[in-house]
């Protein structure tokens, strides 16, 4: 194997960039109002140069495509890098963003907004970040043993409070009646259609995208030590590793990541655990490549869902969470076999 | 609950000159969103068969651009153009009929479809209807939207007219205590808040579940100790069936063993009893026929049942095959 250069791993995130272009491309192309591509680069450019326009074409561009591509490039990066970190935290390949309850939290916190101010814009976005955070911190807490994060420990502490979240959250889906509590189902499936609850969408994407950026390069500058804890966590320490702070920075990147995904998308499913194994299965395990692959790899995997959701049962649209495990499980399985042969 | 929020005013006159093309009234609709409705308007889009099937009651289907792939009643509504499912539509779709208006409901749509294409600029009128009453005023509201306030105010009057006539006949009678079966398995019958219980009570019948929520689950025990007088199927569970619709429940363990359906006391409402529409009247009417058939008996023959619309198939066949005498409704 070459080793690994900072070159090598800009070559191989240029070319996955580039597939996420083309991949943003078909998606900004495809879809039930029919545009030509002239058309969609007359509309992008008049709307870069703020000569933007009322017309139907910019409505359906800017107002429709647009946003839901930059969420799901957002959503899909934040949830394959959070996957990437927590398999290396619990040093478990079936972990998750999910496994650890965030999810669960968010979900729970977005409901009791659908409950309490259903009409209120921007709340279950609020709500199911704060759920979020609460739940990284009562995790964190339950999960230390000797002052410091212990992988067991950390993960039953972290699937207690998943599946004790969810019980209250099916507990109040049959008890309470609210008028918003329909779109809750399509929450926990995963969802890209919301728009954004703010008028300034430029600065809401910009926000997020700014979390994203801290939150992932956090990650990344734990990424020579992580390799060297996956060898083991005695053998890291030896070498100079500050274990304990990297399993810090990796857990509260990690959720923080899981947090940001679900508080406006809902619970995406397969996207975290599948891609950071399939960037292993192509580029191995480095996590100073396998992180910003992932991150990518999400992108072009949500992206591409989310555009045969909206266009293979057209006009109805599939739910993206479907879509994901629909086409990224066979897609998995031959991988995984091809590299077994 | 299902007061009317409506408020309607003229755009100011300044607005209205600066673009003069294109005349726009504010309305707030009846979930408390505001948005601008031009004064003329020529495409509507509908989100949910109750309001297709209202756009047609009101003479207004050449308005109608498109519907959902769920919009069955009248059979016409099903070759409009689709904007896919009451759930799931596409934004796109929808935009690509150039709507003047969106139509969308509470009960089946999604908050998130209006916000978006309101966000993007395509008025959504949503109603929220929970009693028959906000479904009348709500029928009104739209065919003044669509610039048809006259055949509206004409629907809305007879409609009333055959409810206040309906109401007469069912004064003396008391309330047959009901199960409303929306699903058998698992059982979900109907809260008391919804415009279904509204409803029944405007056919002489009372829904025997007391809860606050719409949908319910309820429990085989909690059917067992209410034994309620009459258990109402819709016909979604029968349509291919074509025997008594208490031979559907008969042989089933611990419902063959309710009262009702020993003495075979189900009836079947027709599938419009769960869409609030103009239809749900004829609904009421038949299913009121059909527990209180004394109120109706000497006059039979001069019934003012609508039965031109396919979809009473259904409640006709069931009404002419399946009634027993009853002695017992009133308890």
């Amino acid at each position: 194997m070459r080793p690994l250069t900072p070159r090598r791993i800009l070559a191989i995130a240029g070319m996955l960039a580039a597939i996420l272009f083309v991949v943003v491309v078909i998606s900004l192309r495809v879809g039930a109002y029919p545009i030509s591509m002239r058309d969609i680069v007359v509309t992008l450019y008049n709307g870069a140069v703020g000569n933007g326009d009322a017309s139907e074409f910019s409505q359906v561009i800017f107002g429709l495509r647009l946003p839901r591509i930059a969420l799901g490039i957002l959503v899909g990066a934040s949830l394959a890098t959070s996957g990437a970190g927590f398999q290396a935290l619990l040093r478990n390949p079936l972990a998750d963003p999910y496994v650890l309850g965030v999810s669960s939290g968010a979900a729970l916190g977005a409901m009791l907004s659908l409950i309490i101010a259903p009409h209120t814009v921007g709340a279950i976005q609020m709500a199911a970040f704060i759920g979020a955070a609460a739940t990284i911190a009562a995790v964190y807490f339950l999960g230390r043993r000797g002052g410091q994060l212990d992988s067991a420990t950390l993960l039953l502490a972290g699937i207690v409070a998943a599946s004790f979240l969810s019980a209250i959250i099916i507990f109040l889906l049959t008890l309470v009646n609210g008028p918003g509590l329909r779109s809750m189902t399509f929450w926990l499936m995963g969802d890209l259609t919301a728009p954004p609850p703010t008028q300034n969408v430029v600065g809401w994407f910009g926000f997020l995208y700014f979390v994203f950026a801290v939150a992932a390069g956090a990650m990344y500058t734990t990424s020579s030590d992580l390799n060297l804890i996956l060898t083991g966590e005695q053998e890291a320490g030896h070498l100079g590793v500050n274990v304990t702070r990297v399993k810090l920075v990796v857990y509260v990147a990690a959720s923080l990541l899981t947090g940001l995904a679900v508080s406006v998308s809902g619970t995406i499913g397969y996207v975290g655990l599948l891609v950071p194994h399939v960037m292993r299965m192509l580029f191995g395990t480095d996590y100073r490549l396998l992180i910003p692959t992932s991150a990518i790899g999400g992108a072009i995997v949500i992206v591409l869902a989310d555009t045969l959701g909206r266009t293979i049962v057209a006009p109805t649209e599939l739910p993206v969470g479907a879509m994901t495990a629909l086409a990224g499980a066979p897609v998995f399985i031959y991988l995984m076999r091809r590299r077994i042969r | 609950m299902g007061a009317q929020q409506t408020a309607m005013r003229p755009a100011d006159p300044a607005a209205q000159t600066a673009a003069n093309k294109r005349a726009v009234k504010v309305v707030t609709d009846e979930t408390g969103r505001r948005m601008a409705i031009p004064l003329n308007v020529q495409r509507v889009v509908s989100l949910a068969p109750n309001l297709t099937e209202t756009i047609y009651a009101l003479g207004l289907d050449s308005k109608l651009a498109g519907d959902t792939t769920y919009c069955d009643i009248p059979p016409a509504a099903k070759d409009k153009p689709h904007v896919g499912s009451t759930q799931d539509p596409s934004l796109e779709a929808i935009v690509a009929l150039h709507p003047d208006l969106v139509l969308a409901t509470t009960s089946i749509n999604r908050a998130q479809t209006a916000d978006a294409l309101l966000k993007i600029g395509v008025p959504v009128y949503t109603s929220d209807p929970h009693t028959i009453a906000g479904m009348l005023s709500s029928t009104a509201t739209m065919a003044d939207l669509l610039g048809a306030s006259e055949p509206g105010a004409k629907l809305v009057a007879e409609l009333q007219r055959r409810l206040d006539t309906l109401h007469a006949a069912l004064q003396d009678r008391p309330m047959a205590h009901v199960l409303f079966v929306v699903w058998e398995d698992p059982l979900i019958s109907i809260g008391q808040n919804t415009f279904v219980a509204d409803a029944l009570r405007w056919a002489g019948a009372e829904s025997v579940i007391l809860a606050t929520q719409n949908w319910p689950q309820v429990s085989m025990e909690e059917v067992v100790r209410l034994q309620p007088e009459y258990i109402v199927l819709t016909s979604d569970h029968l349509a291919a069936e074509t025997h008594e619709p208490v031979d559907h429940l008969r042989d089933r363990p611990t419902w063959g063993d309710l009262s009702a359906v020993k003495a075979g006391h189900v009836v079947m409402a027709s599938d419009e009893f769960t869409r609030p529409s103009p239809g749900l009247v004829d609904a009421i009417e038949s299913l009121a026929q059909k527990l209180h058939p004394e109120a109706f008996a000497p006059k039979a023959e001069n019934s003012k049942m609508k039965m031109e619309n396919g979809a009473h198939f259904y409640a006709a066949t069931a009404a002419a095959g399946s009634w027993r005498g009853c002695g017992t409704c009133a308890r």
